[in-house]
C-alpha cells in the first residue's frame, strides 16, 4: 500500500490503482471535513434556527406549502419557494406594490365561531402580532392555536433578551403527547414574557413593517384553508369530524382523546 | 432468523470452514454466489443516487432514502458474509497492506470498502433527520451541510460502484483456467466486467421497485406517487435490453472464438446435466429479454402485476447470471479426468445466509419505523387537494 | 547463480499407481492426516495419482495412472495474478510458484483460478494423533487452518541443498542434493526432476503437457507410448471415463 512495504512495485498499474484509491479517500475525507467545518461555523453563527426551518419546510407536504397569494386568489396554484419568508419573495413585493389599500369594513373576522381581530397581523404558524404604541409588538397564539392547545401542560418561554428570528423558535408548548415549537413571526428581541393564554411574548421587532405577515383580507381565506387542513389531519387520525361548519370547542384536544395530538399539532403548527 | 444465522456463522468461524460443503473443487459456494447477487441488487443505491443528484431525475427523490438503506444493508451483509467465508478473516487487512494490483479481487476489496464508507456517510443524514435527533442543533446543521455536498458523495459512489460491479465480473472473466468463464475484452478488463456493470445497473432499479412495492403492501400505506414505480421499471427495462444485447453479442463471440481458442468447443459445457443449454436461454431470454420487453411497454408498465413480475424476473435473471458465473464455472470440469461435481450448501452455510437476510430486514424495518424513508408519503396520505376555494356555505355560521 | 527453471518429466507408462509419491509427499511436507468427516474432495494431496481407463469392456479394458501435482506454470501463472495479497509468487530464480501461508487470507480465489485443481485448502485445523507428531519433518512448517497450500517442489530441500553447497564453498547447488520427496520415493523412477534449462533435462520428443492451449506454460511434461492415454490426457474439458 505504501512504497516502503515489502513487495511494492513502482509499476504503471500500481500507480494508477493506488493513485485512484488515495484520490477517493481524499475526496471522501475532504467532504466530511468540509461538512464538519461548515457545521461548526454555522453553529457558531447561530444559524441553527434558520437551517432548521428551511429543512423542515422542505418536509412539509405540498399542500401545506401553498403560497399565501394563491389562498387569496392571486395565483391559481403556487407553492411557496421561500419557506414562508415573504420578505425575500419578488412575487410578494410585486403584489404589494399593486395592491390597493382595501377599505376595511370589519374590525374582526369570525371564522367558525372564532374571533380573529384584524388589528393584528397573522403568521401561518398560528401566532398573531399586535403592534404596540411604544414600538414593541405583542406576540401570542391566535384563536385557533389556543383552541388546539387548550390549557398547556408545560410552556417553555425564552428569556428576555433572546434574539428571535422569523420562522425560528418562539417558544415551546407541551400538551399531552404533543411537543410543539411555536414559530416566531418576526425578527426581534424578547422584552418580556408571560405564560398566559398559551404563551405570550413582548418583542422589540427588528423591522418596522410586517409585510410578510397576513393581514386583513388575506386572513379569511387562509383560515378557511386551515380549517380544511385541520379536518384532514383529524380524519387521518381516524377521528370523526363533521364538515358542516360547527364551532370548534375550547379544547379541541379533549374531544378527541384517541387522536395522536402530536401529529395533528405538528401539522397545524408547520412542523413535520 | 438472525440468531440462527449468528449461530451458524459462529460455528464456521470457530470450528473452521469444514462446516460448509465447499471443497477443493468448489472453492466458492453459496456465499460467494449470494455476495455477488446482493451486491448486484444493491446497485440501486448508487444508480439512483447518480440519476437523482447527477442527472437530476427529480422523481427519484421519492426512493433515494430507501435505496441508500437497501444498499447499506446489501453491502454490509455481503462484507459480513465474506468475513465468514475467508479462512483467516483477521488477515483481511493484508489485501490493503500488500495489494496485488493485477488481481481483480484486490480491486473489489478496495472499492467495496470505500463504497461501504460512502454508504454509511450517506446514511448519516437519513438518521439525523429523525425528529428526536433533529432537536440537537449540531446534528441538524451537520445534516444540512452534508446534504449540500451529497452530489460529491453520489459521484464518488458512482465511480466506485462502476469499478467494483465490473471487477466482480472481472473476477471470473480473467480465469484462463476456466474457459467457460474466460472472456477477452478491453485492455485488462474482460467483457464480463462491462456486462456486470450493465446488469447491476439494470437490476438496481428493479430491486428498488420490488422492495418499495413490498414495503407498501406490508405496511398498507402508499409510499410513493404512482408514477415513480413505472419510471423505475422503464429505467430498468432500458438498461436490461442493452444488457441482453451486449450479452448476446458476447456469448456469440465466446461460442465462436474465445472458447474454441482455449481448446474447448462450447457445446461441451452444456453436455453436463443438469446444466443444459436451457440455462443459457433461461438467463438471456426468459429472465432477460422477456422482462425487459415487458418493462419497456408503457401499457404493461402501468399495470402493477406486470410491472412487479417483470421486475422480479429481472432480479432473478441477474441472480441466475451470477450463479452461472460462479457455481456452474466451478462445477464444469477442466481437466479431462475431472468429473463433473455437484455441490449443495450445508445447513451452516444456509444459516449464515439467512442470518444476513435477517440482519437486512431488521435494519430496514428499523429505518422504516424511525426514519423518513419515503418523503412523498406525506403528500399521499389523503388525496391531493384541489386548489382552495371558498367552501359552500351550508352551516350555521 | 543462473536462473533455473525446475520442472518434471513423468512417464505415465512407468507409473504403477502405487501411491508411494503421495505418501512421501505427505510425510515430507507435514500434511496433516485426514480428520473425521473428510471426503476425497476435502483432503490435502499435493500430489495425487489419477487412474484413467480406455473405456473398453472386459479383457480389453486397460488402465493408466497419471500423477498430478502443481504444474508450476511459467507463463500467465493463473494463481499468481489473482491473489489479492501477493501471497503467491513465481520465483524467477527457480521457476517454482511459491505460496506464503502466513500471508494467505484463505479467499480461495487461486483455487478457483487453477485449471489443474492442484491447490488445496485447510478446511480443518491440522492435528496429528498422539505419537504421530514424532514423524513431523522439522524442516517444513505446517500450515494453519484456513489457508491454501500446494506442491512447491519440496522447497525445504532446495534450501537444504543450497545450504550444503554454501557450506562447501560452492555457488551452485549440486543437482543430486535437491530431489523432491515424490521423485525420491517413486520405485519405478517414473518421475524425473531437474532444471529444464539443462540440456539433459530437456523434455523428450513426443511429451505433452496438460491443457497447453490455455497458455499457462506448465512445467510438468508427460510421456506415454499409448495413444489412448495421450488422447484422454490431452483432451480438455472432462470425460466420464476417468477417476481420481
Amino acid at each position: 500500500m505504501f512504497p516502503w512495504n515489502y513487495g511494492f512495485h513502482w509499476g504503471a498499474v500500481s500507480i494508477v490503482f493506488l493513485g485512484a484509491f488515495y484520490c477517493v479517500l481524499t475526496v471522501i475525507s475532504t467532504t466530511l471535513i468540509l461538512a464538519l467545518r461548515r457545521t461548526y461555523r454555522s453553529a457558531a453563527q447561530g444559524r441553527a434556527d434558520r437551517i432548521r426551518w428551511r429543512s423542515e419546510f422542505q418536509e412539509l407536504a405540498a399542500r401545506d406549502r401553498l403560497c399565501r397569494h394563491m389562498l387569496s386568489g392571486e395565483f391559481p396554484y403556487r407553492e411557496c419557494r421561500n419557506a414562508f419568508d415573504c420578505r425575500r419573495c419578488e412575487a410578494h413585493a410585486r403584489i404589494l406594490e399593486k395592491r390597493r389599500p382595501a377599505a376595511v369594513a370589519e374590525t374582526e373576522e369570525e371564522v367558525f365561531g372564532m374571533a380573529f381581530p384584524l388589528d393584528r397581523l397573522y403568521h401561518r404558524g398560528h401566532t398573531s402580532v399586535l403592534p404596540q404604541p411604544d414600538g414593541t409588538a405583542l406576540v401570542e397564539l391566535d384563536e385557533l392555536g389556543r383552541r388546539l392547545i387548550g390549557v398547556p401542560d408545560q410552556i417553555a418561554l425564552p428569556q428576555p433578551g433572546t434574539r428571535l428570528r422569523a420562522n425560528g423558535t418562539g417558544w415551546r408548548i407541551r400538551k399531552r403527547e404533543a411537543d410543539i415549537r411555536v414559530l416566531a413571526p418576526v425578527d426581534g428581541e424578547v422584552v418580556d414574557v408571560s405564560p398566559a393564554r398559551g404563551g405570550c411574548l413582548l418583542v422589540r421587532p427588528a423591522e418596522a413593517a410586517f409585510d410578510h405577515l397576513l393581514t386583513k383580507s388575506e386572513v379569511r381565506p387562509w383560515l378557511l384553508r386551515e380549517m380544511e387542513r385541520l379536518q384532514l389531519a383529524l380524519t387521518a387520525q381516524g377521528a370523526p369530524t363533521l364538515a358542516d361548519g360547527g364551532v370548534p370547542v375550547d379544547d379541541i384536544l379533549a374531544s378527541y382523546p384517541s387522536a395522536d395530538w402530536d401529529a395533528v399539532c405538528s401539522r397545524m403548527f408547520l412542523q413535520p | 432468523m438472525l440468531m440462527f444465522g449468528l449461530y451458524s456463522a459462529g460455528l464456521c468461524l470457530v470450528k473452521g470452514l469444514n462446516q460448509t460443503n465447499m471443497d477443493n473443487r468448489f472453492a466458492f459456494g453459496l456465499w460467494i454466489f449470494l455476495d455477488l447477487t446482493v451486491i448486484a441488487l444493491g446497485a440501486g443505491a448508487f444508480f439512483t443516487g447518480f440519476l437523482l443528484y447527477i442527472l437530476k431525475v427529480k422523481e427519484l427523490g421519492a426512493v433515494i432514502n430507501s435505496a441508500v438503506v437497501i444498499g447499506l444493508v446489501c453491502y454490509s451483509g455481503a462484507v459480513a458474509a465474506l468475513l465468514v467465508d475467508v479462512g483467516q478473516p483477521l488477515r483481511f487487512w493484508f489485501t490493503f497492506w500488500y495489494p496485488n494490483v493485477h488481481s481483480m479481487l484486490t480491486e473489489v476489496t478496495f472499492c467495496i470498502t470505500c463504497y461501504l464508507t460512502v454508504l454509511l456517510i450517506e446514511y448519516v443524514p437519513i438518521v439525523l433527520r429523525n425528529r428526536r435527533l433533529r432537536q440537537v442543533p449540531s446534528f441538524l446543521i451537520f445534516e444540512f451541510e452534508l446534504h449540500k455536498l451529497v452530489y460529491v458523495l453520489a459521484g464518488v459512489g458512482t465511480f466506485l460502484s462502476f469499478f467494483h460491479q465490473g471487477s466482480l465480473g472481472g473476477l471470473f472473466g480473467v480465469l484462463r483456467g476456466h474457459p467457460f468463464a474466460f472472456r477477452e475484452g478491453l485492455a485488462v478488463w474482460p467483457s464480463t466486467f462491462f456486462l456486470f456493470v450493465l446488469s447491476a445497473a439494470a437490476a438496481g432499479p428493479s430491486f428498488i421497485l420490488l422492495t418499495t412495492w413490498l414495503v407498501s403492501k406490508i405496511s398498507n400505506r402508499q409510499l410513493v406517487r404512482p408514477e415513480v414505480l413505472p419510471l423505475l421499471g422503464r429505467i430498468s427495462g432500458m438498461l436490461m435490453i442493452a444488457y441482453v444485447l451486449a450479452k448476446t453479442v458476447d456469448t456469440l463471440i465466446w461460442i465462436n472464438h474465445t472458447s474454441p481458442g482455449a481448446g474447448v468447443p462450447a457445446w461441451q459445457y452444456y453436455s453436463w446435466k443438469p446444466f443444459g443449454t436451457w440455462i443459457l436461454f433461461a438467463e438471456i431470454v426468459a429472465f432477460g429479454l422477456i422482462p425487459a420487453l415487458v418493462l419497456l411497454t408503457p401499457r404493461l408498465r402501468l399495470r402493477s402485476n406486470w410491472l412487479v413480475s417483470a421486475a422480479a424476473l429481472t432480479c432473478i435473471g441477474i441472480a441466475l447470471n451470477r450463479f452461472v458465473m460462479t457455481l456452474q464455472t466451478l462445477a464444469l470440469p477442466t481437466l479431462s479426468f475431472d468429473p463433473f461435481l455437484s455441490y449443495f450448501p450445508s445447513w451452516q452455510e444456509t444459516g449464515t445466509f439467512l442470518g444476513v437476510v435477517g440482519f437486512g430486514v431488521l435494519v430496514y424495518s428499523f429505518s422504516f419505523r424511525y426514519l423518513n424513508l419515503f418523503p412523498q408519503e406525506r403528500d399521499l396520505e389523503q388525496p391531493e387537494a384541489a386548489p382552495v376555494r371558498e367552501p359552500a356555505l351550508a352551516g350555521r355560521y | 547463480m543462473s536462473a533455473r527453471s525446475y520442472g518434471m518429466s513423468i512417464d505415465i507408462d512407468k507409473c504403477t499407481g502405487c501411491g508411494a509419491c503421495m505418501v512421501a509427499c505427505a510425510v515430507e511436507n507435514n500434511v496433516p492426516p485426514a480428520p473425521e468427516g473428510v471426503n476425497e474432495r476435502k483432503g490435502i494431496t499435493w500430489i495425487r495419482v489419477f487412474r484413467l481407463d480406455n473405456g473398453a469392456e472386459g479383457v480389453d479394458r486397460k488402465w493408466a495412472f497419471l500423477p498430478m501435482l502443481c504444474q508450476q506454470c511459467g507463463e500467465n501463472t493463473p494463481c499468481v495474478s489473482v491473489c489479492p495479497q501477493q501471497a503467491v509468487q513465481l520465483d524467477p530464480a527457480t521457476g517454482i510458484v511459491g505460496q506464503m501461508p502466513e500471508r494467505c487470507l484463505g479467499c480461495r480465489y487461486c483455487m478457483a483460478a487453477c485449471p489443474y485443481h492442484a491447490r488445496y485448502f485447510n478446511w480443518w485445523d491440522p492435528s496429528w494423533p498422539a505419537g504421530m507428531e514424532k514423524t513431523l519433518n522439522p524442516a517444513v512448517a505446517p500450515r494453519m487452518r484456513g489457508v491454501v497450500e500446494k506442491c512447491n517442489f519440496c522447497h525445504g530441500r532446495w534450501h537444504a541443498a543450497k545450504a550444503r553447497a554454501a557450506a562447501q564453498g560452492r555457488r551452485d547447488l549440486d543437482p543430486a542434493d535437491y530431489v523432491p520427496a515424490c521423485v525420491e520415493a517413486c520405485p519405478t523412477s517414473a518421475i524425473r526432476f531437474g532444471d529444464l534449462n539443462d540440456l539433459e533435462n530437456a523434455p523428450e520428443r513426443g511429451s505433452f503437457r496438460l491443457l497447453e492451449k490455455l497458455g499457462t506454460g506448465p512445467k510438468i511434461y508427460y510421456q506415454t507410448q499409448r495413444d489412448w492415454v495421450r488422447e484422454i490426457a490431452a483432451a480438455p474439458g472432462g470425460t466420464e471415463r476417468a477417476h481420481g
